[in-house]
């Protein structure tokens, strides 16, 4: 057998000896080489980079839609309605803000076969005792009314600045979430897509920092409605974490570079974002060491309202002011981001905003109702 | 079915079994489910090496430990089935051979005969007992099952996980992952060579149970009078035991491959068959296990004086929560890493040389990677030998019943005030205090006015609530330029404040916010109409003149840390937006908790007893 085969193993077959090429072979292995060159030609024609600069292209940036168009707006109709109650009456507080909006409450906000985004404050793994996240009962109330209102899908998604599982599952948002048939969305860089926040370069010299950056995209993606629902507390930098700093825990990226211009950022912030609905949660109040706290002393149910309130709002600027005074018990005019946001978006003939509660006060467009 | 179909199926589950275990250790919440966390360290409590040795090292058998008592029941009635019915990694080599093995039966034979070199595993076993009796616990490099443990959550899930992070998330990242990773394809590799290479040559667990197996009751007989020395029993033969001649009893895997190959029916498991069929003792000449011996003693010294873990020790070796004091942790430590598995925000990472050689993939924290969790004690739940300690939340967080005890520090913050933003460049920032979890915040902060650069101008002009200035002139010049600033530029907001600070020609001085600007004029109050105080904002003492100093200055936050209240758990530095190798704000062992009762350990740098003082 090995007398047979000479060098086995040790040079490529080549045709036996005394065997001419065939017609055939030639035109497959000519046809084969012909191919394969081929192949590669179009493959280099097809990646060419003359210039030399694919490198220095980033993807191409994606624009938010706005989330209030779709709902069209009243011109008459209430802007901010705060629910007074207590902490065992939560749902109650929420369909009451919600009614004070409207008549139709969250059926005027969120229709049939709506995919709902709810972002609420997840950003600590604190217990919701503590108040560093959104009451879970808020969220869970928020929810069952829009199942209510017909969305066939909602999503609950924030990317906290301590570990996202552990996160969901201590604030208790998770546990609400699938109590309600919601689903969690837990965020990975995999799911960041770079958004342009507006167009071309932020102005440093108007307070703009926000370019184009990544933001957690996925629950985003599919969403036809977006609330808010953001906890009202201390902030140790920008003063008060409420409805409009909220939106930072959409961010991606090293957004721990923002804190050097916070003002500038959280009011680009509420640039960006243009939700269907904003509700804050009054219920407890971080009044000091914001916004980790970590006490209950540091902690006031319904701030210095005195009593748990849940507050809808469709102007976040406008609902800011309004908690900034009646839950933290501090001056709006004072606070730097109302101000700046006013600058950046104030005038915008589409986002009709307010650059305080007051105003909307004289224009009988402030609710306030109490739950019993 | 035949016995050896039986092995594999058992071998098959096992395998299962435990990477079913190694997979749900990455759940974090596992004191929520005790049924899990009893589970998830039931391979690494049954492997009696790991007890035997932390017991010479610590004098006691912790907790689950004890279930190695478990697996000496049947090695002293079988022999050492465990290494080819229970061991993954042993099943992982045989796996390996069988896939890629390409020897024809002669070369099998050959290959599966008993060499002298196998007799190595009992001069490791012996140099690594003697070690740790000594304190410096070393069997986990080379136990098959801290192995693995290890090899998997430091190289291979991370790996898998890295395709698949949109359904998993992001894998995470283990420094120096493909060190460990490579020694693991290294000695599966090595199977090509010598089969089951690692179990034969290097494997301490198995030359443990090469020892006990001296006593085992049954074991592989062959029968003379039927045998022909074919020798066929040795291609397949696992542990190269030579059963065609004198039975190495310490050698015998108990895999059955010979039953099943001998042609003649010559070979059966017998109870207490003949003496003089067996050779029952380790193949170790005397003087190269003492000399083994020799070597794990100097080991000892040559690591231990080396100083890494007394007083050239590294602050930057902080343990996680719950730990022994160091010198105990390298008693108990044996790196199978499952603690680094179950972390849930990547802090945890197997230590390079920073804890010395005898620390050598321990776990140590990197903050530049995660940050220690408030209320997650995992890491010592899944501890199997007690170097970290089932600590509860409360006892962590020094709540509740603990609260006279406080908080475990891991370790203190400290500022870099060379790169910390505010402290170095004016540049409002402290995000650490913001993240910092404590309450009070152990991150807390001053305002401080400093100088803006080129912000040293002269009063031009002046009202009682506005300020004209000119620029500070060059030598010999009497008087600057009109200045030129641009709109808004120290205009500030409600969390950075811009100053003006005036020096008066008689050396007092008065200091004012900025409440606005234009090219060449502040405002620092709106003036009453009426002429009383201002409507807002503040007004001049005394009206500055002309020619008199007036600087301009930024008021901001600048963090400092009450170490007192800081419990080392790195979330400042993780948030630093100072990236570099060294963040603005990183945390280092000192005044580490578990430290503190070992006042004559040189570990033991009480900021607290500084504090007192």
């Amino acid at each position: 057998m090995s007398a047979e085969r000479p060098c086995c193993g040790s040079a490529p077959s080549a045709p036996p000896a005394g065997r001419a090429w065939s017609r055939r072979d030639l035109l497959l292995r000519g046809g084969g080489t012909v191919a394969l060159a081929g192949a590669a030609a179009a493959a280099g024609w097809k990646l060419y980079d003359p210039r030399g600069d694919a490198g220095l292209q980033p993807p191409e940036p994606i624009r938010l839609p706005d989330y209030f168009r779709p709902v069209g707006f009243e011109p008459g109709a209430p802007r901010i309605s705060a629910a007074y109650g207590s902490l065992d009456r939560i749902e109650p507080m929420v369909r009451a803000a919600l009614a004070g909006l409207n008549p139709a409450g969250m059926g005027r906000f969120v229709g049939r076969g709506d995919v709902v985004l709810l972002k609420p404050n997840v950003g600590f793994d604190r217990g919701p005792e503590l108040g560093a996240t959104t009451n879970p009962q808020v969220v869970r109330a928020v929810i069952r009314l829009c199942r209510e209102a017909g969305a066939s899908r909602i999503i609950v998604a924030d990317n906290p600045i301590e570990n996202p599982p552990a996160c969901f599952a201590k604030s208790g948002i998770r546990a609400a979430a699938e109590a309600e048939g919601a689903e969690v969305v837990i965020h990975s860089t995999a799911h960041d897509a770079p958004v342009a926040v507006r167009p071309g370069r932020p102005d440093a010299a108007r307070r703009e920092a926000l370019g184009t950056w990544p933001i957690f995209w996925k629950p985003l993606s599919r969403a036809t409605r977006v609330i808010g629902i953001a906890p009202v507390k201390d902030h140790n930098l920008c003063h008060a974490s409420m409805s409009m700093k909220n939106w930072y825990g959409l961010l991606g990226g090293r957004r721990n570079q923002f804190h050097q211009a916070i003002h500038d950022i959280v009011s680009d912030l509420g640039f960006m974002m243009r939700p269907t609905l904003v509700v804050a949660d009054g219920t407890r109040v971080m009044m000091r060491n914001g916004p980790t706290g970590g006490r209950l002393d540091d902690i006031r149910p319904g701030g210095v309202a005195g009593r748990p309130v849940v507050v809808a709002s469709v102007d976040q600027l406008a609902c800011d002011s309004w908690c900034y005074q009646h839950l933290l018990g501090r001056d709006p005019a004072a606070l730097s981001y109302l101000e700046l946001a006013w600058e950046k978006f104030g005038a915008d003939p589409a986002r009709l905003t307010a650059r305080h509660w007051q105003e909307y006060r004289l224009q009988g467009k402030v609710v306030e109702t109490g739950v019993v | 079915m035949r016995i050896t179909t039986v092995r594999i199926l058992v071998q098959a589950v096992v395998m299962a079994l435990f990477m079913t275990f190694v997979f749900v250790t990455t759940f974090s919440h596992l004191e929520d489910v005790p049924a899990l966390a009893f589970w998830v360290s039931k391979f690494l409590e049954i492997d009696p090496l790991v007890s035997i040795a932390t017991a010479l090292a610590t004098h006691t058998v912790y907790q689950g430990l004890i279930w190695s008592l478990l697996l000496l029941i049947p090695t002293l009635l079988l022999g050492r089935f465990f290494c080819n019915w229970i061991c993954p990694f042993g099943t992982l080599h045989q796996f390996t051979g069988w896939l890629l093995g390409r020897r024809t039966a002669r070369e099998r034979i050959e290959a599966n005969r008993y060499r002298r070199r196998y007799a190595v595993k009992y001069c490791i076993l012996a140099a690594m007992l003697v070690a740790a009796a000594f304190g410096s616990l070393q069997v986990g490099l080379l136990d098959p099952i801290c192995l693995l443990h290890r090899s998997l959550t430091a190289s291979v899930l991370g790996a898998l996980n890295a395709p698949l992070a949109a359904v998993f998330g992001d894998p995470k990242i283990h420094q120096l992952s493909w060190v460990v990773g490579g020694l693991l394809v290294l000695l599966v590799g090595l199977n090509l060579a010598v089969p089951r290479f690692f179990c034969r040559v290097l494997c301490p667990l198995g030359a443990t149970l090469g020892v006990l197996s001296r006593w085992a009751l049954w074991r592989i007989e062959r029968d003379p009078a039927r045998c022909t020395d074919c020798d066929l029993c040795l291609q397949n033969c696992e542990g190269a035991c030579d059963p065609h001649t004198q039975l190495r009893k310490s050698e015998c895997f108990v895999c059955f491959n010979c039953i099943e190959d001998c042609p003649h029916d010559a070979l059966r498991f017998a109870f207490l068959p003949p003496r003089h069929h067996e050779i029952a003792w380790p193949d170790v000449p005397g003087r190269r296990a003492a000399l083994a011996a020799f070597g794990g003693l100097l080991f000892f010294p040559f690591t231990r004086l080396s100083g890494r873990s007394t007083r050239d020790f590294s602050t930057a070796v902080i343990r996680p929560p719950g730990s022994v004091e160091e010198l105990e942790f390298l008693e108990r430590c044996i790196k199978c890493d499952q603690c680094i598995r179950v972390c849930p925000t990547n802090v945890l990472q197997p230590a390079m040389l920073e804890a010395g050689l005898e620390g050598l993939w321990t776990p140590v924290m990197n903050f530049r990677m995660g940050f220690c969790q408030l209320n997650c004690t995992a890491c010592g739940q899944v501890c199997p030998t007690g170097a970290i300690q089932r600590i509860t939340v409360a006892r962590k967080l020094g709540v509740g019943p603990h609260a006279a005890d406080g908080p475990v520090k891991l370790g203190t913050a400290h500022f870099d005030h060379g790169r910390c933003l505010p402290w170095s460049k004016n540049i409002p920032c402290v995000v650490c205090e913001e993240v910092c979890p404590t309450s009070p915040k152990a991150i807390h902060c001053e305002y401080r006015q400093m100088p803006v650069r080129d912000g040293k101008k002269l009063v031009a002009s002046a009202t009682a609530t506005t300020v004209t200035l000119a620029e500070y002139p060059p030598p010999g010049q009497a008087f600057g330029e009109p200045c030129d600033m641009r709109r808004g530029q120290y205009r500030g907001d409600q969390t950075t404040r811009y100053y003006v600070r005036v020096v008066h020609r008689d050396g007092t001085s008065e200091t004012h916010r900025v409440l606005d600007h234009d090219a060449d004029t502040l405002l620092i109050g709106e003036p009453d109409p009426a002429g009383g105080e201002p409507l807002t904002g503040s007004r001049f003492s005394r009206v500055p003149a002309r020619g008199e100093i007036a600087e301009i200055h930024l008021e901001f936050k600048v963090p400092k840390i009450d170490t007192g209240l800081c419990i080392g758990c790195g979330l400042c530095e993780l948030e630093c937006p100072v990236v570099g190798d060294r963040r603005a704000v990183y945390v280092t062992a000192e005044g580490e908790t578990r430290s503190e009762q070992y006042l004559q350990r040189d570990r033991n740098r009480s900021l607290r007893l500084m504090k007192g003082a």
